[in-house]
């Protein structure tokens, strides 16, 4: 079985404006694949459209072996993708464990909500400290935890995280580099988006850069280090 | 003023704060869950009367050897049921699809679906331009002094409405459900990554607060003794206002403000006892100082103000 994610020829666009003009990718099963991009490029927009949440004009999605474009979003979730979304999209007025356990929607067993609860708080021992205090009131480091967490719990084949490292100070960025790595050696497929260019190669097999709505380069994340297309996407 | 016609006072009070606070309690769960205000939700509450009554002629009719409590389960089975589906039904035909709108329209959708609900019924039912006789449905057993009156029908429904009221608490607090309904209500959008299905949740809201606005219908019609067609009119503005007095989208809030409504009218009824009429005129005007005074309801929830 190919537990691969691929996007075939994928066009988005937000009213009448293209966002993603033909873009074609993988997602090899058990690596972290990196996305890369300048501001607006669009590789949030990209995740909606795996998620069903701004479903492609043309092109389709497609994850072990099954067309999932244009499914509704639960289903997409259902097939064992998990997503820690750009933004965190924590539940400000609920509190850190109903948090978690949305993570865990879709699973029925108790017994495996129990286990991968403690997983996750034993990898956040600050969480498990806040597990009654309502996430909204938690500090900015702290609600990464929460969304990084709550992504965990689905227990999913490939996660997709959207700038996890965004307004964290260096030391929680090392940290979650960390765990990316981890959940990766767990046998999770990982699609990262990132700013930190230098970190994000180093920890990823395979990387892709956007720009304007196109993929202008792609390789080795050994060959991306020195790419140009790299350099024009962050550094100008 | 003697002290039982004052207590005889906060027990009516008492029964119509919860008939208030039921129909309220609907108009916060849609607005908490989906951002809109469903204005034909008072009428609503009539189809439960109008239903409920279907089901008393019906069983009269057919069963007339049914025994009360038969016939009052069956009453309210019949209201809960019929106004379940249509809340259902509302959802998915003209909520969810009206989502990507301007709100104006749903505003608009709703209001005219009321207006269909209500003429439908005057048009429809038998003879239903008139008023018509609701029954009992509870044995008429009572304490009775010089002045006042205790009712064990009255007391059965304000016990049961609060019941209803607890079990739509545990729902939203304790149940899975629960959780999916104020992840919707929190952030859509993340709600649907997490795998909760958007459509289903929007159709478990509307069915609890539909049902438990049918509820609040065979309420009213028992405590009148009488509907008529026009009667959601009054019940949706009064509902919606104590929904808007206690914070729109917290349940807690709307059940306080249904009781406040209630006090208010007491209150005006008690003060103004040459002109009952005016009960209403003002506790409307003390809800529009109430709101002028504090803007997002009594209940302040500065982040945000969903269930
Ligand atoms: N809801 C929307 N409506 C209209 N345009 C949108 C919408 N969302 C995004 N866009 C536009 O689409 C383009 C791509 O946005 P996107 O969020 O995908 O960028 P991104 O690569 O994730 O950027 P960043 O690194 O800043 O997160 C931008 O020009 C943005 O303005
Ligand atoms: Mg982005």
């Amino acid at each position: 079985m190919d537990e691969s994610l691929l996007f075939d020829n994928i066009h988005v666009a937000y009213d009448k404006a293209d966002v993603l003009s033909g873009v074609s990718m993988e997602v090899r099963p058990r690596t972290i694949t990196c996305l890369l991009g300048a501001n607006g490029a669009g590789k949030s927009t990209l995740i909606r459209a795996l998620f069903g949440l701004t479903p492609p004009r043309r092109g389709s999605i497609i994850f072990n072996e099954t067309d999932i474009t244009g499914l509704p979003t639960h289903r997409i979730v259902g097939m064992g993708i998990a997503c820690i979304p750009e933004g965190r999209r924590i539940f400000p007025k609920m509190t850190v464990h109903e948090n978690l356990l949305m993570g865990a929607y879709q699973e029925r067993s108790q017994a495996k909500i129990r286990s991968t609860l403690d997983r996750v708080y034993t990898l956040f021992p600050r969480l498990a400290e806040r597990r009654s205090q309502l996430a909204g009131t938690m500090s900015g480091g702290e609600q990464a935890m929460v969304s990084v967490g709550r992504g965990l719990m689905h227990e999913p084949r490939l996660i997709v995280i959207d700038e996890p490292s965004l307004g964290l100070s260096p030391a929680l960025v090392n940290e979650n580099f960390r765990i990316i790595r981890r959940i990766c050696e767990e046998g999770v497929a990982v699609f990262l988006v990132e700013q930190n260019v230098r970190q994000t190669l180093a920890i990823s097999s395979y990387g892709y850069v956007l720009s304007q709505g196109k993929v202008v380069a792609s390789g080795t994340a050994e060959s991306l280090k020195n790419d140009v297309q790299v350099q024009k996407a962050y550094f100008g | 003023m003697e002290m039982e016609l004052l207590l005889q006072f906060c027990i009516n009070g008492l029964m119509l704060g919860m008939m208030y606070a039921l129909v309220a309690v609907g108009f916060t769960l849609f607005f908490g869950v989906l951002d809109v205000i469903v204005f034909s939700h008072g009428d609503t509450v009539m189809i439960g009367s109008f239903s409920g009554l279907s089901m008393y002629w019906w069983v009269n009719a057919y069963y007339p050897a049914m025994p009360a409590a038969g016939t009052a389960f069956l009453v309210v089975l019949a209201a809960v049921s019929v106004v379940v589906l249509l809340g259902m039904g509302v959802a998915d035909a003209v909520i969810v699809p009206l989502r990507k709108a301007p709100a104006l329209n749903t505003l608009l959708a709703t209001m005219m679906l009321g207006t269909v609900l209500r003429e439908s019924i005057r048009l429809f039912f038998p003879d239903g331009s008139n008023p018509h006789p609701f029954p009992g449905l509870l044995p008429d057993w009572s304490w009775r002094s010089s002045q006042l009156t205790l009712r064990f029908d009255n007391l059965a429904l304000f016990c049961s409405g609060a019941l209803i009221i607890a079990l739509v608490h545990f729902i939203i607090n304790r149940t899975r459900l629960g959780l999916a309904i104020r992840a919707v209500a929190q952030d859509e959008e993340a709600a649907k990554l997490m795998g909760v299905n958007f459509r289903l949740v929007v159709l478990a809201t509307f069915a609890m607060g539909a049902g438990v606005a049918a509820f609040a219908g065979v309420m009213n019609g028992i405590y009148y003794n009488e509907i008529t067609f026009g009667v959601g009119l009054l019940l949706g503005a009064i509902g919606f206002s104590a929904a808007v007095i206690g914070g729109l989208g917290n349940v807690f809030g709307a059940i306080l403000g249904g009781f406040i409504f209630a006090f208010l009218q007491t209150i005006g009824a008690v003060a103004m006892p040459f002109a009952a009429a005016y009960k209403d005129v003002f506790a409307f005007g003390v809800v529009i100082a109430l709101l002028a005074w504090r803007p997002t309801g009594l209940i302040a929830e500065p982040a945000s103000k969903r269930v």
